[in-house]
């Protein structure tokens, strides 16, 4: 072994050895973190790592930027295999992958690495362009490190290009190997170095070894950066979307659920060390790229919140409280450094929440998940929040003062607005619906229990969705009731604003009406039910069939049960607004556009811009109908104008909340466009009641 | 400071009442109970002014059935010390009855204020709070809007007619709390309920005095019938005119 190589070989081992040592303490930090199972399913989790994280679906939603990053990482994960044999060819100057592949094999290998750079060049040329002359965006606001993300840029631009320069000068300086180890298979590397071959072969030769110092000091240099910047991601992503149930394992959107009994000093969080060590990974895994602030609502419309600003002061509060907690000052001393966590003296006294995330941040979400959809390594941005708020409401009983009245009208009413319990089933009134109570009399068994819900059952909008779909209902012939005055909030709303003790009161509630009524199937036309009552109530011990009334009634459509006149009346342009809780939570994008275009075959169906699963909130999820919209643009005024652009003459929902919010942005807007639910469309279509009793008694 | 809070155990006012079989009372079908507002804002203001100057204690205290633990734990719950149940069949229509009570509880616990709402919301009566500082031979200020302790005197305001009064007494004092002394009760935290389930609640008899008012009938409002359309313009008027004397009397 030459002095040369030695002196590589102490490189490596203390350029490893850091690393190694920088993994280690980053690992010992999750474990601040709460324990959490994410081993399950590994069948599911190593699909999402293929799709999400090696063919980088997520990221390729976005054309330009994602096919750049996209080359960037593909072309990483073949050159690293070239970065290998570098390295250890400075330990061990005759190792050579030449030695242990067939030669056609070694020569596609070397084909690879020269073709890949050039696309990697290509690729961060632009990027750097976009970071420093027209960065958009979501690539503005202080919590991104700007700087660092050129830096990185520049250093990947030059290890492709020493990649380049250290073939070409060993062309250069060794005329003897150029024949078998340089030719088309090394085509840029063979061209520089014929351009170089002039010259003195001592001069080559110290050039030659400048140059393959320089690209191994660099990847070991870049590698030891890794830790202390946001391109943690590079080790790290590709782990996370491995343990993310943000594409599942499971039903996705489904808040964590909480031992209340549990002898635990605080509910929820407010610190890091309350959080999962998922959610701590997420926050080494964020990669800035602020795709997640892009589509959230709240930052569209200028309210104080940034789900980036959440992922990144995770991270950055974990990085100043952990070594503390550790007991690691020294390295502390480094760590916040770089990670720039305001007066390290405040450590101790610091916490995640308030000093790092505010409440007016963690209320301005309407819990639409549009982040996590966005995110291209499968962070949960909103599961940080959740905990958050319930660590608000549970601990300190902090919340915005208007949700007071939701709270305890809930805890009073079992429902969200001061209205009796006696009125609930108003609406049915003389429309000849039975109730469980009646049916269970009469020793029925219903078979679907038609679930109101609150809106439906109070507010006066709503209440026409609600006759609509009974109507559609009675002419398809099932067998169906409803609660009436039994029915009761389940509670989704508490649980969305924190309060996780008056949800379970309110859901188990509910689930022991259901159950004492054995109730197998619900159907209900808001999604917020839907989802709550389909995919949460099973933590509690509720498990039924819980269908959303786009899907029943395409269902019913498809089986011809509804009986629909031929009559269309006057050709409709209609545009359908994506509700959250059914799109991006369930999945369910295309029965309520079927159903309407089987009900009104003459409709002309148009989609804005933002659709299906990149689609607007309306404003109203996440408890955020109970909390005044103080600052910003409205976000239901921002989403109907995009509706109304459409050129539409009804905007169509599947959600009483939607619903409201819809209508109340055409009224400000001062627009002629009708809103309507989709039942409302179908029922419309509804075959008259005569032509009908004919058909019957054919 | 230690401190008292009197409260009471109501339905809730949203609520759609019933006369009950002995047709003097309210029947509990479909009824909620909660703290009466007032006696939160009581707690609020209780909880407020310890926290205002460290330290001190509130103890809740609460006539009625069994239920009635359950408001005074509400009260614990958002961050009263201790609890005091004084156990009544039901609670009396006689707040002299109820005054002798509390004042048997009162009396030798030290307190340095003893807070009330300004009325229970249900009875309105308002007299309770009265009654109990004469008994304790207290001063007393009612219908206070805001308080103020400092050593062993305390400054109080009330609103009257077009104004606000300031009045000043030496503790110990009974003060009964109106609207507005605190903007909003507190709600209490999980952490709070929870802390609220190892706090002390003593229960034992009331020594109710003499009960000598009873509530001897009890009738809703008569249902208002409903609204009936006259006519529309000018045409109309003297039909409206002849029926608001015939049949409306009020011309
Ligand atoms: S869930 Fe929606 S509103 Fe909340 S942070 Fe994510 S994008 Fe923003
Ligand atoms: S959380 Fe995800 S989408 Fe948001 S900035 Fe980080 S990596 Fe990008």
């Amino acid at each position: 072994m030459s002095g040369q190589n030695f002196a590589f070989l102490l490189v490596l081992v203390a350029a490893l050895g850091f690393f190694s040592y920088n993994i280690q303490r980053l690992v010992s930090y999750l474990k601040l973190g709460l324990p959490e199972n994410r081993l399950d399913h590994p069948e599911r989790r190593t699909w999402n790592l293929i799709t999400i994280g090696f063919a980088q679906t997520r990221i390729l939603r976005e054309r330009g930027a994602g096919l750049s990053h996209a080359s960037v990482f593909w072309g990483f994960l073949v050159i690293t295999a070239g970065t290998a044999e570098i390295l250890l060819h400075g330990v061990w100057p005759g190792f050579s992958y030449e030695h242990l592949l067939p030669r056609p094999l070694w020569q596609l290998f070397m084909l690879s690495q020269e073709i890949f750079a050039v696309i990697v060049l290509v690729a961060v040329s632009w990027l750097l362009w976009r970071r420093i002359v027209s960065p958009p965006k979501r690539l503005q606001g202080k919590e991104i490190h700007n700087t660092e993300a050129i830096i990185i840029l520049f250093v990947i631009a030059s290890l492709m290009l020493t990649l380049y320069t250290t073939g070409a000068f060993e062309y250069a300086a060794n005329p003897a190997m150029r024949a078998a180890q340089y030719g088309w298979f090394r085509p840029i590397s063979s061209l520089l170095g014929a351009a170089l071959s002039g010259a003195p072969e001592g001069a080559m030769h110290a050039a030659y070894t400048v140059s393959f110092w320089s690209h191994a000091l660099l990847v070991l240099g870049f590698l030891n950066f890794l830790p202390y910047s946001k391109h943690l991601h590079v080790v790290s992503s590709l782990i996370n979307v491995w343990f993310s149930n943000t594409s599942g394992p499971g039903q996705v959107g489904v808040m964590k659920p909480m031992d209340l009994e549990a002898e635990v000093e605080q509910f929820g969080a407010l610190d890091v060390d309350h959080l999962s060590w998922k959610n701590l990974l997420d926050g080494y895994s964020c990669t800035e790229c602020g795709r997640c602030t892009a589509a959230c609502p709240a930052n569209i419309t200028g309210k104080p919140l940034s789900p980036r600003k959440i992922v990144v002061d995770t991270r950055r509060r974990l990085m100043e409280k952990a070594p503390l907690m550790a007991g690691e000052l020294d390295v502390e001393g480094s760590a916040t450094l770089l990670m720039e966590a305001p007066g390290a003296s405040d450590a101790f006294g610091n916490r995640l929440l308030d000093n790092y995330i505010t409440e007016d941040e963690l209320w301005a979400c309407t819990s639409c998940r549009a982040c996590v959809t966005e995110c291209p390594v499968s962070i949960d941005q909103l599961d940080i929040i959740y905990e958050l708020r319930r660590g608000l409401v549970l601990n300190e009983g902090r919340f915005p003062e208007e949700v007071q009245p939701t709270f305890e009208s809930l805890e009073k009413n079992a429902s969200p607005w001061a209205f009796s319990p006696a009125d609930r089933a108003r609406w049915s009134e003389g429309l000849n619906i039975p109730t469980y109570a009646e049916a269970f009399a009469e020793g029925k068994r219903p078979d679907i229990l038609f679930w109101v819900g609150c809106m439906g059952s109070f507010d006066d909008r709503a209440k026409k969705i609600t006759v609509a779909f009974a109507r559609i209902l009675q002419a398809a012939d099932i067998d169906f009731a409803i609660l009436g005055q039994e029915e009761t909030c389940h509670g989704d709303p508490a649980r969305r604003l924190g309060n996780e003790y008056l949800y379970q009161m309110l859901a188990k509630g509910t689930i022991e009406t259901l159950d004492r009524y054995e109730v197998k199937t619900i159907v209900t036309f808001c999604p917020h039910c839907f989802h709550q009552m389909g995919n949460e109530f099973p933590q509690l011990g509720g498990n039924y069939e819980v269908i959303h009334h786009s899907t029943y009634i395409e269902r019913l459509l498809n089986a011809n049960m509804i009986p629909l006149t031929t009559e269309h009346g006057k050709h409709l342009t209609m545009t359908y607004h994506d509700s959250c809780y059914l799109g991006r939570y369930n999945d369910v994008y295309d029965s309520p556009r079927e159903s309407l275009k089987r009900a009104l075959p003459i409709l002309t169906l148009v989609e804005p811009e933002r659709t299906k699963d990149r689609g607007l909130c309306c404003g109203a999820g996440g408890g955020r109908m109970f909390v005044d919209e103080k600052v910003g643009k409205r976000i239901n005024v921002e989403r109907t104008e995009e509706l109304i652009a459409t050129g539409a003459d009804v905007i169509a929902v599947a959600c009483p909340f939607c619903m409201t919010m819809m209508t109340d942005g055409v009224a400000k807007l001062e627009s002629a466009v009708t809103v309507l639910d989709i039942s409302e469309v179908v029922a419309g279509q509804l075959a008259p009641v005569r032509s009908r009793e004919l058909v019957a008694g054919d | 400071m230690k401190i008292a809070v009197c409260i009471k155990r109501v339905a809730d006012m949203g609520a759609r009442f019933q006369i009950g079989a002995d047709g003097a009372s309210v029947s509990d079908a479909g009824i909620k109970y909660d703290m009466s507002d007032f006696d939160e804002w009581a707690v609020e203001a209780a909880l407020q002014l310890n926290e205002k100057h460290g330290g001190g204690e509130v103890t809740v205290i609460s006539l009625g059935p069994d239920s009635a633990q359950e408001t005074l734990r509400k009260a614990l719950a958002m961050g009263a010390d201790k609890a005091v149940h004084l156990k009544a069949d039901r609670i009396p229509f006689d707040g002299f009855a109820i005054a002798e009570a509390l004042a048997a509880e009162l009396k030798d616990g030290g307190f340095d204020l003893v807070l009330f709402g300004r009325i229970a919301v249900d009875s309105a009566a308002g007299v309770t709070g009265a009654m109990v500082a004469e008994l304790l031979d207290m001063p007393c200020v009612t219908a206070v809007s805001k308080l103020e302790v400092s050593g062993t005197t305390g400054t109080a305001e009330r609103q009257v007619e077009g104004g606000v009064e300031t009045l000043s007494f030496p503790l110990p004092a009974l003060c009964t709390i109106d609207q507005g002394l605190v903007t909003q009760a507190r709600y209490p935290s999980l952490k709070g309920i929870m802390a609220a389930k190892k706090k002390p609640m003593e229960s034992k008899p009331a020594q109710l005095g003499a009960i000598s008012v009873n509530v001897s009938k009890m009738e809703l409002p008569p249902e208002r019938s409903a609204g009936r359309i006259v006519g529309e313009g000018a045409a109309a008027v003297p039909e409206l005119i002849r029926l608001l004397q015939t049949e409306a009397k009020v011309l």
